[in-house]
């Protein structure tokens, strides 16, 4: 199985130290207090980040076959979906159910 | 059959209906790669009700958040993140057939998880001391909001679902440290280090976006 990609140490070390400053970050990034649309959209794009991180050089897929990223990608996109429909609904009940 | 059988480099974990132990490791590869596809979707249900809840009360997700201890899910984000780097360490380790650092560092990532754990067993039972339960049972007085248990109902069903995640990731890591010590592994074969190692990333990955939508709310 000499095909296989081997990562270095460094590209681990690397990669594990990237995700560790970024933790940092999006907590000096909390407490920094930006104003309410803006806090939560740069905590979710440093988890975006992070889980790309993750899936590209420890799990591989920056090396790997086209159709295991395919899949990840395909879910997340089912994912999207099933958020986009459901929100169609809650966002615009009126008045919202009290018991809900 | 003496033909294939005295073909080079057969592991004698190589299943018979594979044409090689390539074609074996891309197979089940791929099996667990659809496995995590249906994982995202599970906890997908889950991270939409979150979804629906925050857009519906905005004003109870940032006063509850203040119940969570931010320095302990920070501390636990860096153990998770620790724990996914031994379990690519280890990979490594079988790829270059250095036997006995798959075992070390399988066991450096089950410690990790069980630092994980106690942290976590530690936040769930101070919530439980202030009477802060899911559902019905909550009977905590500190949040001035008539759905205040709506959010921790969420953060019972998430954390605890993804807790559980991290119990059968330690239960396949004690399994897999057994086999390295058996000396299973090497650079022949190590599928079972491999697709575990893609299921502890995946518990990594939902750690990653639980951390901030729990803890980093203000």
């Amino acid at each position: 199985m000499s095909e296989h990609h081997i990562s270095t140490d460094k590209t681990l070390l690397g990669v594990g130290g990237a995700l560790l400053v970024l933790t940092i970050l999006t907590a000096v990034v909390h407490y920094a207090h930006l104003p309410q649309p803006w806090s939560i959209i740069a905590a979710m794009f440093i988890a975006v980040l992070k889980a790309s991180l993750v899936a590209m050089f420890f799990m591989n897929l920056f090396w790997d076959k086209r159709f295991n990223a395919m899949l990840l990608v395909s879910s997340v996109v089912f994912f999207l979906l099933l958020i986009g429909f459901t929100l169609l609904d809650t966002l615009f009940r009126l008045p919202p159910t009290p018991a809900f | 059959m003496a033909n294939h059988s005295s073909s080079t480099s057969h592991s004698r974990f190589l299943q018979h209906h594979f044409v090689d132990a390539e074609q074996q490791f891309d197979a089940a590869k791929m099996g667990m790669w659809i496995f995590l596809v249906t994982e995202i979707l599970f906890f997908g249900g889950l991270f939409a009700a979150y979804i629906v809840y925050r857009m519906l009360y905005p004003e109870l997700f940032s006063m509850a958040a203040e119940e969570l201890n931010v320095l302990w899910g920070t501390v636990n984000t860096v153990v998770l993140i620790g724990s996914s780097l031994t379990v690519a360490m280890a990979i490594k380790s079988a790829q270059k057939n250095q036997v006995k650092n798959i075992a070390i560092n399988l066991g450096i990532t089950l410690l990790l998880a069980c630092i994980f754990m106690v942290i976590k067993y530690f936040e769930w039972e101070h919530k439980f001391h202030l009477g802060i339960f899911p559902g019905e049972a909550y009977s905590f007085e500190g949040i001035d909001h008539p759905k205040a248990s709506i959010f921790f109902s969420l953060y019972y069903l998430m954390t605890g679902l993804h807790g559980i995640h991290v119990l059968i990731g330690m239960g396949l890591m004690i399994w897999l440290l057994k086999r390295s010590l058996q000396g299973d592994f090497n650079s022949e074969y190590y599928t079972p280090v491999e697709i575990t190692g893609l299921y502890w990333h995946l518990v990594d990955i939902i750690w990653i976006f639980l951390y901030p939508l729990f803890y980093l709310i203000h």
